[in-house]
């Protein structure tokens, strides 16, 4: 595992030293990381283990997405030569990377909040220096006090700990049974702002909607996931405070989980649309971490890696009308069946797994999390009726509001890239891929 | 050489696919076997994961009637929109995926494997609606879409309940499962089927091009929850007065609505959901078999009407209503046969295909007993069918032509009338010939005389009555009645719904403000109101502020020496 970190630190001397062809090396060696990795043997308890650094399968799949969808960022981008400082960019994009490997790959829970909050800073300068409006700096300071003001308790909380046990291995504290109400919330908050749990999701739109396409990428799909790597983590090692007290979060996030989908329905902007929509599907997956079992956990799991793939890949697609129209607004994005036909397929195929349509992962995924919901609290099998009508309410609104209509800009056309449409079958094929591969998950 | 043609090869495919699935039909028939193939796919903690499959007679059966009416609609659209342009291919990739969907539904009895093919159904007809670009169709397609989802919710929910049972496919369990799934299967196929509370979406869903509704919104979509049920088929749990009092309540609401719309397209539309009402009624009191053999009959000749009803509209510059359409026999006596043959086929005419069927449902149903209002509102049903019927017969036929007066137009020799041809040849013969081959449950009725000739009596009572309203409706009829197209306010309310959504968003989105109040806005206008209060000080004259300080001081030591 190791050899990956060093790795990656001999590319960023790459990227420094070729300001004019750094984005293919960028690429290609991210590519390669993919393929070192994938030979590392794993089990469903860490292995591969070197420098405190090992992987479980949890672990695997967040690697392998977070490492695809970082070298999605040059594709992504339609003039990639053309971005002011590449190489300063392309520096941050490979420093978030390293920091969320870091992230999954560390057995302490200490080394992991500090790459939490690290994570921050380039995520900042991405945002600030190649965003678009100048509400940005509005943006940045959302996502930097709300997730920063969250994650303060949790350090003293992993103070406490060290305190008592003089480490912070995880499984140190197995069945660690001490500690309140108090303990439990400074615990697990910290990860529900990141998550973002519905309540203190504010940060997450302003982000999402400033942000420049490679940075909602990232948003999209590796950083909303650490949140959700973190409460699974947390909740292995406090299992019994968490199954005291974890109704709590279980009653926000399915009321929440029903009230973002009705925020979706009144939107006007399309990344903002999309970005409740993710605040909409992590509800989902914080039901299914909390009740605590393999089946939820694993549904949950599956939420995230579907999610990062699906949610990204809608971000790229609402760049590509942007591209085209410089609007972002649903008013002004119509018609696009006529504009721009064959994107308009792939609008509609994101759509219907974003909704959860058979055979692929979301599917699977839904029916792993409703029948824990079913056995957690067989009521609120009620509210899931309501949860599962209004995505698909927001997302064929999503779909038919900008694909049918008239057009407004009355005699233009346009074509489509080929770079586009292999950036959105990456986003599509993995998605049908796992299915293949489910027994791995299931040992 | 002959051009290559992409729909004929689709067309003549599947074609070929459904005369191979009518062969394993015969054998399975005759030789009385059924297959049922079962893989494993993966376990989870001892959950097993199956993929299944079922092929016996109900299956082939369905699935070659289903095939040939979609193989025939290709044939159709060739002429229909034309073969070379973009929009076409689109249009022939749907009903392929569509095709392939009706696949997955029926070969596997698997609920998870159903729900696999029952929601890409909604999702494709949803695709099939929109195909039109107007805020008509974009309507129709939500509401088709939404509504569509709710039951893929309802088996969504049944399949997670099943779960307990440890395992998803259902043959054999069928008597272990409570009542309560049943109720959410039947409910939920309530959806496709388009049944009374959710039948908003049928007569919405004729936006979509005619071929598209022939195959759609008469053979496959509403049949599928016809057939969920078919298969999930269990005496006790269906024999449920509710259900029957819903069934009966859809023929009565779809049957009156009928006669007051003017509408084609819609008007056949309602007949579909007025025969799946009968359909269902006769499922509830258990006459499995039957209701398939209607079934598939009704889905023949309603493809047919559908077909010809294109034509109509085809012709006379996309104009639906049947007033224009007046006396089109002068002109295209073919087609106008056509569609009158597949008429008195849906009124159960006895020797064409819609009697076999029609005519012991009926009789079973008079055996039944289940209060003389059912029987009263159900024979009453029966002669409003046959009026709304006649009013077809009389405005494509009778009534002159209200259309431009300089007009021509007549049945070339094209792919459209060789598809007509074919479903009409079909929809006189295929009841009886069915009819030799499967072994339908015989019941033995026996009735006095003046009983058998009640639906008899009553669908004459309904041809003449229906007469004599059209000669003098303009007498009889006026506005005031408008309000019966709408299936009883089913229709408006849907359309409420609408309104009230947009309501809400605009009130909704104040309603947002509060998280962000005790959140980051409100903080920071917290810090702003301090930080001007502490500008404010720091802007006036420090030496004023330090004097009143003094003051205060000096009355504070004062009263302090006072006090001591």
């Amino acid at each position: 595992m190791i050899s990956i970190f060093i790795y990656i630190i001999f590319i960023i001397l790459l990227i420094l030293l070729n300001p004019l062809s750094c984005w293919y090396i960028f690429q290609f060696t991210l590519l390669l990381i993919i393929l070192f990795f994938v030979l590392n043997p794993i089990d469903s308890y860490f292995s591969s283990i070197s420098y405190r650094i090992g992987i479980d399968y949890f672990s695997y799949g967040l690697i392998l997405l977070r490492v695809l969808i970082v070298s999605l960022i040059i594709i992504s981008r339609n003039k990639i030569k053309s971005i002011f400082y590449i190489n300063t960019f392309l520096l941050i994009c490979l420093f978030l990377c390293l920091i969320l490997i870091c992230i999954f790959c560390f057995m302490n829970i200490f080394i992991i909040y500090l790459f939490f909050e690290f994570r921050l800073i380039p995520l900042l300068l991405l945002i600030f220096g190649w965003g678009y409006q100048p509400d940005r700096l509005l943006a940045g300071l959302y996502l930097f006090f709300y997730t920063l003001f969250a994650s303060l308790p949790l350090f003293l909380v992993l103070i406490y700990l060290y305190l008592n046990n003089n480490s912070l291995f995880f499984e140190a504290h197995i069945n660690y049974n001490s500690g309140g109400f108090i303990f439990y919330f400074c615990l697990i908050f910290a990860f529900l702002v990141k998550l973002p749990m519905f309540i203190v999701h504010f940060w997450l739109p302003k982000a999402h909607v400033q942000a420049p396409i490679s940075g909602s990428i990232i948003l999209a799909g590796l950083l909303l996931k650490i949140g959700g790597y973190g409460v699974i983590r947390i909740s292995f090692i406090f299992e019994k405070i968490f199954s005291k007290y974890n109704y709590i979060w279980y009653s926000f996030s399915v009321v929440g989980a029903i009230l973002v989908r009705l925020i979706c329905l009144i939107q006007g902007d399309i990344k903002c649309l999309i970005a409740y929509s993710s605040v909409a599907h992590i509800g989902l997956c914080l039901i299914g971490i909390i009740s605590i079992s393999k089946w939820g956990v694993l549904g949950s799991y599956f939420i995230i890696i579907s999610h990062g793939l699906c949610s990204s890949g809608l971000f790229c697609l609402a760049n590509i009308s942007y591209e085209r129209i410089l609007r972002r607004s649903f008013f002004l994005n119509k018609g696009l069946l006529n504009f721009i036909p064959r994107i308009s397929l792939i609008w509609f195929l994101f759509r219907v797994f974003n909704i959860g349509c058979p055979p692929r992962l979301n599917f699977l995924r839904e029916i792993l999390i409703l029948s824990r919901i079913i056995f957690y609290w067989s009521f609120s099998s009620l509210y899931f009726l309501f949860i599962s009508f209004f995505s698909a309410c927001f997302r064929i609104f999503l779909f038919s509001f900008s694909q049918h209509g008239v057009y407004n800009f009355l005699y233009r056309c346009s074509g489509s890239y080929v770079r586009e449409f292999l950036l959105l079958t990456i986003h599509l094929i993995p998605l049908i891929i796992i299915l293949l591969g489910l027994n791995f998950f299931f040992i | 050489m002959f051009k290559f043609n992409i729909y004929l090869y689709w067309g003549l495919f599947i074609l070929l696919i459904s005369l191979g699935f009518f062969f394993f039909f015969m054998v399975s028939v005759s030789m009385d076997i059924s297959i049922f193939l079962e893989l494993k796919l993966f376990e989870i903690n001892s959950f097993n994961i199956y993929y299944l499959i079922l092929i016996d007679w109900i299956s082939c059966l369905f699935i070659s009637v289903v095939l040939f009416i979609s193989s025939i609609v290709i044939f159709y659209r060739m002429n229909y929109i034309g073969t070379y342009s973009y929009s076409s291919n689109r249009f022939l990739f749907l009903v392929i995926l569509f095709v392939l969907r009706i696949f997955l539904i029926i070969l596997r009895p698997n609920l998870l494997r159903i729900l696999l093919g029952w929601d890409g159904l909604g999702l494709v007809s949803y695709c099939l609606v929109i195909y039109y670009n107007s805020i008509k169709r974009y309507l129709a397609g939500l509401v088709t879409c939404l509504i569509n989802r709710l039951g893929d919710i309802g088996l969504l929910l049944s399949i997670c309940w099943i779960i307990s049972f440890g395992r998803w496919h259902f043959l054999f369990y069928l008597n272990l499962y409570d009542f309560y799934l049943f109720n959410l299967i039947v409910i939920s196929s309530f959806t496709k089927r388009a049944q009374i509370p959710f039948s908003i979406w049928l007569p919405a869903a004729i936006a979509a091009p005619t071929p598209v509704s022939s195959l759609v919104h008469s053979s496959t979509l509403v049949t599928a929850g016809v057939y969920l049920l078919i298969r999930f088929f269990n005496k006790l749990a269906f024999n449920n007065l509710y259900f029957l009092f819903l069934s009966v309540i859809t023929i009565f609401i779809s049957s009156f609505c009928a006669n007051f719309e003017f509408d084609l397209k819609k008007i056949i539309a309602l007949s579909t959901l007025r025969q799946l009402g009968l359909i269902m009624r006769s499922l509830f009191i258990g006459l499995v078999n039957l209701s398939f053999f209607h079934l598939l009959t009704h889905a023949i000749f309603k493809s047919l009407l559908f077909l010809c009803a294109g034509i109509f509209i085809f012709y006379i510059n996309d104009n639906q209503d049947i007033r224009v359409i007046g006396s089109v026999c002068t002109l295209i006596p073919f087609t106008t046969s056509c569609f009158n043959i597949s008429n008195l086929a849906l009124c159960g005419i006895p020797f064409l295909s819609g009697f076999y069927s029609k005519d012991i449902i009926i009789e079973s149903i008079l055996n039944q007993f289940s209060g003389l209002a059912f029987y009263l509102i159900f024979f009453f049903c029966l002669g409003l069918t046959c009026t709304y019927r006649i009013r077809l017969f009389y405005y494509t036929i009778i009534v002159n032509s209200k259309f431009k007066c300089l007009v021509l137009f007549f049945d070339g020799k094209s792919w459209i009338k060789l598809s007509i041809l074919v479903l009409t040849i079909f929809s006189i013969s295929f009841g009886c010939v069915i009819l030799w081959i499967i072994i339908i449950d015989f019941i033995y009725l026996v009735f006095p005389l003046y009983i058998k000739i009640i639906p008899l009596i009553s669908v004459l009572l309904g041809f003449w009555i229906g007469f004599q309203i059209c000669e003098f409706s303009r007498l009889n009829f006026s506005l005031d009645l408008y309000i019966f197209t709408n299936i009883w306010f089913i229709f408006g309310y849907s359309y409420y719904l609408y309104i009230i959504n947009y309501k809400f968003r605009i009130n909704y989105k104040n309603n947002l403000n509060w998280g962000e109040l005790y959140g980051a806005i409100g903080i920071s206008n917290y810090l702003f109101k301090v930080s001007n209060f502490a500008q404010f000080y720091s802007n006036n004259n420090m030496k004023i502020i330090f004097l009143s300080f003094l003051c205060w001081l000096i009355f504070i030591i004062y009263f302090d020496s006072l006090y001591k």
